[in-house]
């Protein structure tokens, strides 16, 4: 394809700063992937990414990149029906957890898998913990950073909302015997479980999003906090220093008049900050803005939002098609092949590619590169929507597309 | 992990050039080579010699795309406006993604205050840095301009390439001549000839450090070709200076022993207040007691980049070494402020 003067507003055309390609595969047609990337080293030294897909018929999808020039998908399997998705996995050392939730409640199966990845061409499933119920979809999230704890965003069979899209809330599972999964404590937002004694809270005027866990991040750090992005419900600092009963210690809530659906609270410990990102859910930039926010932390019950991450055009960006706008971000996790920065942020925004921040001025975050991808073949949105990132130890970044891109390798030049 | 010191921000070559040395015949030259892929070009006009419409995939006033990918845009107003302009532009997506700069100053341009640019505008600086300065050379009347007027001396002092032009009209002995007169002015710089403006655009860029990773070979490259004194702190001038009235005289100075960086920004402050403006060019690696890794330091006049450390020393020699270029300041002017400020050999 020719150069024009102005290729923002064309999908079909890659654009790029400071990244470049290094490999692109299209796991084997398979190329949507949700949002649980994670990478293990194994014991023979091989760097196996693995990728929960979007939605069925496939689950997940382990990808060699030992040799990033040549990724190869080495074990891809299915799920059992079309009415389940699998989302969000991790990884610790060679055991690996999956969420599952459904389209409808009651449904199953609707949970979290454990499997023993030691050979990841054949994952062996350990146990399997069951969320259904009557009220539930299964689990949409995990966060597996310790090897001992699954922070899970999910539905329980005990759980009725009071409003039926609050079907969700915090469970913290017990995996240090992997093949007994045990609740160990959970929290859910007050007034959004029938029989609370707070008032249901109140709903988004205009883009409902639900109260609803997303992502959860615990770190070893502060393994006292965890750091729940709650929907529609804003930014949820709890402690779980007795992780049999979290208690809130603060609530930062943007929306409305902001447009809701906070997806992820990420600390950045030696700066006192926090990264908040919401998740654009509407095409055409309906719901835009969606943001990433840094947000003061210095005073754990008093938030303040004090930039936000700078985004090109929305006008430019909307002519790709799809959704524009913040979702992911690398979360900083332990563990050997996981990047760690308290100043680099790199974050997924759908139409708008994989974008890196330096927030070193908290009060002025640059934008210092970015990678958007041409449309992908088949692509039913007609742009890419990067969905999802991983950035390696090495800052290789490792994006993926929410339709049929599949997985793109891309170095970083900072 | 933090944000590389060095990289990521987009690389600026200036072309510069005596008057009539064919500047614009080599830019038109460059504009249409498949490697420009990517390259924004600021040019003063489009000029008389005007690019093929056949080449040109899309125009506007200011602004044309060529379909070897180079966009060419005219100056519009300063250069500090053209380049805020083209990185804007550039982010909100109203033209292609350039990942590289050049620009051709003006006829009897001074590049110093374009260097500086860089250095002093804060979106620039964020956003750019300078690769290289290649300054043009006519064959024919180079020496004679060399001689009479201090633009072009200054132009070839500051040169990190020299470009000779007109070679095959001057003939070898002026040729060759100018060439003798440009080694004395700037002993760092490479040079070469070119005929018809045709240079492949591998000597006009990648010469500025591109990150904190700098190799042997990345240094050498940016701090010029090596000076025979290498290894003693006494080697000689190379610009015999006073011999001409320009005065322009390059040295190398090299210290074995680390200073503080206190004592090296204090030396370099009290040069820049005496005589910023014939401290011409300064760039080098200085080894200061209280950091691992080589500072990098580089200065155009008075004015200095903020330094940057490498990740490591590039060999095992961790000496100290500084270029000068300067007007009329002695290689042991300089060398005797090192040491009467206590840089040198005054580390705890």
């Amino acid at each position: 394809m020719k150069p024009t003067l102005s290729p923002q507003g064309q999908a079909a055309q890659t654009i790029s700063r400071n990244m470049k390609l290094i490999s692109h595969n299209e796991l084997a047609g398979f190329g949507g992937v949700g949002e649980g990337i994670n990478m293990q080293i194994t014991k023979d030294g091989r760097r196996i990414l693995w990728l929960a897909h979007e939605s069925a018929p496939k689950n997940f999808t382990a990808v060699d990149v030992t040799d990033v020039k040549n990724p190869k998908v080495i074990c891809q399997t299915d799920l059992p029906h079309e009415r389940v998705r699998s989302n969000s996995l991790d990884v610790v050392g060679d055991i690996m957890v999956v969420a599952y939730q459904t389209k409808q409640v009651g449904d199953k199966p609707a949970g979290m898998d454990v499997f023993d990845i030691s050979t990841p061409e054949k994952p062996k499933l350990i146990s399997h913990f069951d969320a259904s119920g009557p009220h539930s979809r299964g689990a949409h999230c995990v966060w597996f950073v310790d090897g001992e704890y699954v922070h899970l965003t999910s539905g329980s069979g005990d759980f009725e909302p009071t409003n039926e899209i609050d079907f969700q809330f915090y469970r913290i599972i017990d995996v240090r015997n992997p093949s007994k999964p045990v609740e160990v404590g959970r929290w859910h937002y007050p007034g959004t479980h029938k029989g609370d004694k707070e008032a249901p809270p109140p709903r988004h005027p205009k883009f409902e999003g639900g109260y609803r866990p997303h992502n959860v991040n615990v770190f070893p750090e502060r393994p006292d906090r965890a750091y729940v992005a709650y929907l529609d419900g804003g930014a949820v600092i709890l402690d779980i220093s007795d992780k049999s009963n979290p208690k809130m210690i603060t609530n930062w809530r943007n929306s409305p008049p902001f447009n809701g659906f906070c997806h992820t609270v990420m600390p950045l410990f030696s700066r006192d900050l926090l990264v908040v990102t919401e998740e654009c859910t509407k095409d055409d930039g309906i719901d835009w803005p969606k943001l990433g926010w840094i947000v003061n932390a210095s005073m754990e019950t008093n938030l303040i939002p004090v930039s936000t991450l700078p985004m090109p055009p929305v006008e430019n960006f909307i002519k790709r098609g799809g959704r524009f706008g913040a979702h992911n971000i690398h979360e900083n996790l332990p563990g050997p092949a996981s990047f760690r920065s308290d100043t680099l942020v790199v974050g997924t925004f759908f139409n708008g590619g994989v974008r890196v921040f330096d927030t070193s001025n908290e009060y002025q975050p640059q934008e210092v590169a970015y990678f958007v991808p041409g449309t992908p073949k088949l692509s039913p949105k007609g742009s890419v929507q990067i969905n999802d990132v991983w950035v390696d130890e090495k800052g290789l970044v490792y994006a993926v597309d929410r339709f049929t891109g599949g997985l793109y390798i891309i170095e970083m030049t900072l | 992990m933090k944000r590389d010191a060095l990289s990521g921000r987009f690389p600026v070559s200036i072309i510069t050039g005596f008057l009539g040395s064919g500047k614009t015949t080599l830019i038109n030259r460059l504009l249409k080579r498949p490697d420009m892929n990517r390259v924004a070009v600021i040019v003063n006009e489009f000029g008389e010699q005007a690019i093929d419409n056949d080449l040109v995939e899309v125009s506007s006033e200011q602004m044309m795309l060529l379909n070897n990918g180079c966009l060419c845009c005219v100056l519009r107003g300063d250069l500090q406006e053209t380049l805020r302009d083209l990185f804007v532009k550039r982010r909100n997506g109203d033209i292609i993604d350039f990942d590289r700069v050049v620009i051709e100053t003006t006829g009897l341009a001074d590049p110093a205050p374009v260097m500086q640019t860089l250095m002093t505008d804060d979106i620039l600086a964020e956003n750019y840095r300078m690769d290289c300065v290649v300054t043009l050379a006519d064959a024919v009347n180079g020496v004679e301009q060399l001689d009479t007027m201090p633009e072009p001396v200054k132009q070839a002092a500051l040169a990190d390439r020299i470009v000779i032009t007109k070679s095959d009209i001057a003939g070898e002995a002026a040729t060759a001549a100018l060439e003798a007169r440009l080694r004395e002015l700037n002993p760092q710089a490479p040079i070469k000839r070119a005929v018809n403006g045709e240079i492949e655009l591998a000597f006009l860029i990648d010469v500025g450090l591109r990150n904190v990773k700098a190799k042997l070979e990345d240094i050498q490259k940016w701090m010029g070709e090596p000076d025979d004194d290498h290894g003693d702190d006494h080697g000689h001038d190379h610009g015999h200076a006073g011999r001409h009235a320009a005065g322009v005289s390059s040295f190398c100075l090299r210290f074995d022993q680390p200073m503080t960086w206190a004592a090296f920004s204090q030396t370099m402050e009290v040069l820049g207040a005496l005589r910023g403006s014939d401290m011409l060019r300064v760039k080098g690696l200085v080894n200061v007691a209280e950091h691992a890794g080589p500072m990098v330091v580089q200065g155009v006049q008075h004015l200095f980049h903020p330094p940057v450390e490498l990740a490591a020393w590039p060999t095992e020699d961790h000496n100290t070494r500084i270029v000068f270029i300067t007007r009329n300041i002695p290689r042991a002017t300089v060398e005797n402020l090192f040491h009467a400020i206590g840089a040198v050999g005054k580390v705890a």
